[in-house]
């Protein structure tokens, strides 16, 4: 690995071929990858219909496509980043079908990130890897809890009356998962 | 640097996207304050970003594949400036979620009073089950002993208040169930002001406030 830190996978490079040159094979390929995995994230939990999957799909990708040019490859995986602009379409969309009116969009929920230093990069960076690494190791009924929470968008009140046990039983294990993914906490 | 923190239950149903709209402006308005809630929140969402990435494909039509690619032309690609000099003044340093919702700064929102040392000020988030409001107590004051029907959050925006468990200051994050009664008092300083989402009114417990209860209708919205 380079010393700068830099990420050189696959989808990076395309996110950086399309901020450069408007390059559609770079997008195509990055389509035929993420594509899937997105519509595969909208209709878990079933809460969308393939109808809405597909737009989402869409919404995802054009915004893939506009803001490239933000996606900086030291910091985040490509994966990562386009997993969170995922998220915050998804977010917007469930509350235009709830008919909210707000002037808020999902996006506006997450601070830029501060703390530009390398060492602060890196490290996020690591903790990155790590988390990926150490969520394939979690004890089954922990991932599926973490499974309910993130990908099917449940509260933790949801996924107790889903899997029918008490809301403490959900918010230790979630905790417990996120224990073990050894993501650092200020103590409370 | 903020004491007071979201718990790591709060934070992640936040990375997940999950909290209600107004109680998830109040968590993201609290990473303004606090690094350390941020490198959470990062951590917690590259969490969500392993779940994501082992899912199971589901297959996608190229009839879609088309449409985007039709519809590229219309969206190029932006570029994005360098963000601008970090902004001192009292609006630069208001998390931008507040200063979205309430364009302009402190001075210029609507504030009701209610005591002689508190009035509120009720910004509209669009969230139809939660209140989110400023309230500023005068240095010194007192807002009345009272508890909540349901959950209160707090973030402490400028000065400071204190209540039985401990005394709070700019950036600290405050999160109360159901039936907890406290009496917070603004610090004798300065003026505080704090952003509180409530999902059921408060209810004054002093005899000398308790005929307001029933004007005190939720606000949300
Ligand atoms: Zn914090
Ligand atoms: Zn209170």
């Amino acid at each position: 690995q380079a010393p700068t830190g830099r990420r050189t996978d696959e989808w990076s490079e395309c996110l950086t071929l399309i901020a450069a040159n408007e390059d559609r094979a770079a997008f195509t390929r990055l389509f035929r990858h993420f594509a899937p995995l997105i519509k595969a994230f909208a209709l878990s939990g079933s809460s969308l219909s393939a109808a809405h999957a597909d737009e989402l799909v869409q919404e995802v990708m054009l915004k893939v496509w506009q803001k490239a040019a933000a996606f900086n490859p030291e910091k985040a995986a490509a994966s990562t980043w386009v997993y969170t602009i995922a998220r915050n379409c998804r977010t917007d969309m469930f509350r235009r079908l709830q008919k909210f009116d707000t002037p808020l969009a999902a996006e506006d929920f997450t601070p830029e990130q501060e703390g530009e230093e390398p060492f602060a990069v890196l490290q996020s960076r690591r903790s990155g890897d790590r988390i990926r690494d150490l969520m394939d190791q979690l004890p089954s009924d922990q991932a599926q809890i973490l499974a309910k929470v993130y990908m099917e968008g449940k509260s933790h009140a949801e996924a107790a009356g889903e899997l029918d046990l008490p809301l403490g039983t959900v918010k230790s294990r979630v905790r417990l998962a996120i224990q073990k993914l050894q993501v650092h906490m200020e103590k409370q | 640097m903020a004491k007071f923190h979201p718990s790591i239950d709060l934070l992640t149903e936040y990375a997940a996207g999950n909290l209600p709209l107004a109680q998830s402006a109040c968590v993201a308005a609290h990473l303004n304050y606090c690094e350390s809630c941020q490198r959470t929140a990062v951590q917690l969402q590259e969490a969500g970003s392993a779940l994501f990435g082992a899912l199971d494909p589901v297959p996608v039509g190229d009839s879609v594949l088309d449409s985007v690619l039709a519809r590229l032309d219309e969206d190029a690609p932006l570029s994005y400036a360098q963000a601008p000099e970090a902004d001192q003044t009292e609006v630069g340093r208001t998390p931008a979620i507040l200063q979205r919702l309430m364009k302009g700064d402190f001075s210029e929102l609507v504030w009701r009073k209610v005591t002689e040392s508190l009035r509120i000020s009720y910004l509209k988030t669009g969230d139809p089950g939660y209140e989110f409001a400023l309230y500023h107590i005068k240095a010194g004051g007192k807002i009345p002993d009272h508890d909540h029907r349901g959950s209160e959050m707090t973030l402490v925006l400028q000065g400071g208040f204190s209540d039985a468990n401990g005394s709070y200051h700019e950036g600290d994050f405050i999160y109360r169930a159901a039936n907890d009664t406290h009496a917070p008092t603004a610090l004798q300083s300065e003026d505080c002001i704090c952003l509180a989402v409530l999902d059921a009114p408060l209810k004054f417990t002093n005899w000398k406030y308790r005929w307001m209860n029933p004007f005190l209708q939720l606000r949300a919205g």
